[in-house]
């Protein structure tokens, strides 16, 4: 490893056992290491999003291509910057209102028949679940499930008597649920602290190959 | 006994810290190289990229995922590239998180190394795209046009590898590597809508979200977090596919034996509040 | 004028990438293609005009004095910092902007998210609690889930992992799917709402 290389290991140490340091208290160490990753972030973006998005889906469209159409997207974003004039803030409102329209409208189509539609068709009971009685206890178990958890949020009505009752057996799916995602989420954090630790034991102090 | 069940039971955080730092520490000092067993999920994956012919349609990888999460997925990205590689399968790589692109390309460049694999004819790195579900369904249209330029500023249009690929009909499978709900916009967006087919590598936490598309067959397969990761290196060095650090792997020891202390201290603390409650109770009858 | 100009610009955007999935006519894929990348661009001048709110944000931190001013020097700094280095050297392997990045930012942010794992065990051990019967079922739904993530026992014990299996395959995939219908709902309904301008939250105001 050339010397280079390892002074930035050690850079990368010894930031990563600065935020660590939060885990005693807060301390100048900690707040020095934050405030650097925000500026280091912000500075990623910045380049990041010229060279992959505004270059070569603006600059060279309109310099290099010729198709004006595209002033009018580029326009849309730098109206953005409206913003810091007081008297021109209002103009922010376009790009938003373009942005927004756009995606609100995009999100219809494909989620009504990817989230939806299929997923419906999915809970249905169909001819060849009959044939396997362990395939349709569950689905009806699945069907039941789904019933229950929509019933215990609709608030439209007071959880009373059949109601209250299929709710109730939503509630017992939805803790389920929520135990599986808590287990899963206790997995993800773990993963990540591993990561960390790796990195200082392998990389850093070449405790572990 | 019971004092000191019920003292287990309020013990200062800073020595729950010292604890778990134990239990990840100390399996990576002395590994205690648990086997592995691949679920249904992982190894879905795996057969479709097997069953993919060599030297033909690329799959698309996208790495949506940054530092944040990189433990989780890195190793996923790792394997999977390997996979592809020693098979040599073409892969088409994007991001469309903005602190992806680093990694996307350092994972890229070292397995490409490992295997001789040439930029432009076995693998593409087309870089991090703003936009999100309008990426998406912009490749679902025109992949050179969405993308005019790969990472490194050379034209789309001039890669040999990318001639044939104008959109999803010529990409056998997509596999978005991440821990949003871009996950589930390529399910929505390019799985149904273009008919893709889609097999999520996610974190743990959007695993469990994400069982309701496996159950409709919208996702063909999932990698789950660190476990899925470690699941599909085995099965990679299982098929003689890789000799390279496995380092999802390395990690389920630590994370095994963090899972037991935590359960542990779930149950001490259950125990605890258990027998105060009983205390409690006894007390307020006299 | 100020308020209507924005919403009939938001209700002719949603109602055309809308009602365009159910239109295969050529012309106007290739009108919603070309519309796809404009939002495209619209989103990268997003992530820039956040930045810019940044830097105006430590910038009055610093003129004002304000207390921990010297930490949005710091920031300001190496915001700078950053730009000049991708600009300078590129964003290629090996560049000054990638290594910032793969030895700065990453190890940072993989170590802020890294240590939520010691207040997840500590918050389990001190909060969960199986105070009533559904809080129990909680507790052991996650109890077998990290259990049959266990390398060990999910090897050793392979009918853990298959009723871990069916557990997250029967009801938690009910609850999940229930939770889905309902979220997608919403936002069907909240989509409407913006592109027919009912809901202006986006501009700052109720309805």
């Amino acid at each position: 490893m050339t010397i280079p290389d390892t002074l930035w290991t050690w850079i990368a140490a010894l930031l990563t056992l600065a935020i660590l340091s939060f885990l005693y208290k807060d301390n100048p160490f900690y707040k020095f290491a934050e405030h650097l990753f925000v500026g280091i972030s912000a500075g990623y973006w910045v380049i990041l999003e010229y060279n992959n998005s505004v270059f070569p889906n603006l600059i060279v469209p309109i310099f290099k291509e010729h198709n004006y159409w595209f002033i009018i997207p580029g326009l849309l974003g730098l109206l953005f910057f409206a913003r810091f004039i007081p008297k021109l803030g209002f103009l922010i409102f376009i790009p938003i209102a373009f942005y927004i329209g756009g995606y609100a409208g995009l999100a219809i189509g494909p989620s009504l028949q990817a989230r939806l539609l299929k997923q419906l068709q999915g809970s249905m009971l169909a001819p060849p679940d009959f044939a396997d009685p362990g395939l349709l206890v569950n689905k009806l178990l699945v069907l039941t499930g789904i019933l229950g958890t929509m019933l215990y949020f609709y608030f439209s009505k007071e959880h009373k008597g059949v109601l209250k009752a299929v709710s109730n057996i939503g509630i017992w799916f939805i803790m389920v649920g929520f135990g599986a995602a808590f287990g899963y989420t206790v997995m993800a954090r773990a993963s990540l602290l591993i990561g960390r630790i790796q990195f200082l034991l392998m990389d850093w102090l070449h405790l572990i190959r | 006994m019971k004092e000191l069940l019920v003292k287990l039971g309020q013990v200062d955080r800073r020595y729950i810290f010292l604890f778990i730092a134990a239990a990840v520490v100390l399996p990576l000092l002395f590994p205690l190289n648990f086997p592995t067993r691949a679920t249904p999920h992982t190894r879905a994956v795996f057969d479709i990229i097997d069953q993919i012919p060599p030297d033909n349609n690329p799959i698309l990888i996208s790495f949506d995922y940054g530092p944040s999460i990189m433990p989780e997925c890195h190793p996923m990205a790792y394997a999977i590239l390997r996979h592809a590689f020693a098979r040599r399968v073409k892969v088409v790589g994007l991001t469309l998180a903005n602190d992806a692109a680093g990694l996307a390309e350092e994972a890229f460049r070292n397995v490409a190394r490992e295997y001789g694999r040439e930029y432009g004819k076995d693998y593409v790195f087309l870089g991090y795209k703003a936009g999100g579900s309008a990426v998406i369904l912009s490749i679902g249209e025109d992949l050179k046009k969405t993308f005019p330029r790969d990472f490194y500023g050379k034209p789309t249009a001039e890669i040999p590898m990318l001639a044939e690929v104008h959109n999803y009909n010529q990409i056998p499978l997509i596999i978005p590597l991440t821990g949003s709900a871009t996950a589930t916009f390529w399910i929505i967006y390019a799985g149904t809508r273009y008919r893709a087919r889609v097999a999520d590598g996610v974190t743990a936490v959007m695993a469990a979200e994400l069982y309701p598309y496996l159950q409709t067959k919208q996702l063909s397969g999932m990698l789950a977090g660190l476990k899925g990761a470690a699941e599909y290196e085995h099965l990679v060095e299982e098929a003689g596919y890789s000799r390279g650090a496995r380092r999802a792997s390395r990690g389920m020891d630590a994370l095994s034996t963090m899972h037991l202390v935590i359960i542990g201290f779930i149950i001490l603390g259950n125990i605890g509040f258990f027998l105060s409650r009983r205390d409690a109770k006894k007390g307020e009858s006299r | 004028m100020k308020r209507r100009v924005p919403l009939l610009i938001c209700l002719f955007s949603g109602l055309f990438f809308g009602i365009q999935f159910f239109v295969p006519h050529h012309q106007v894929r290739q009108v919603y293609s070309n519309g796809l990348r404009w939002l495209i661009v619209v989103a990268a001048f997003t992530i820039i005009m956040a930045v810019g709110s940044l830097i105006v944000h430590h910038l009055r931190r610093v003129h004002r004095r304000t207390k921990g001013w010297g930490y949005s020097l710091v920031t300001l700094g190496t915001l700078l910092g950053m730009v000049a280095a991708g600009a300078a050297t590129g964003i290629r392997p090996g560049s000054l902007f990638n290594k910032l990045f793969l030895n700065v930012q990453a190890p940072m942010q993989a170590t802020m998210f890294g240590i939520l794992a010691f207040y997840i065990a500590s918050a389990s051990y001190r909060a969960f609690r199986a105070r009533s019967k559904e809080a129990t079922l909680l507790l052991l739904a996650a109890i077998f889930l990290m259990l049959s993530a266990v390398s060990f026992i999910g090897y050793y014990f392979p009918r853990i992992t298959t009723l871990s299996e069916w557990l997250l395959m029967v009801p938690n995939m009910a609850a999940q799917r229930g939770i889905l219908f309902g979220v997608y709902l919403g936002t069907l309904a909240t989509s409407i709402k913006i592109i027919l301008g009912i809901e202006r939250g986006w501009m700052g105001g109720g309805r």
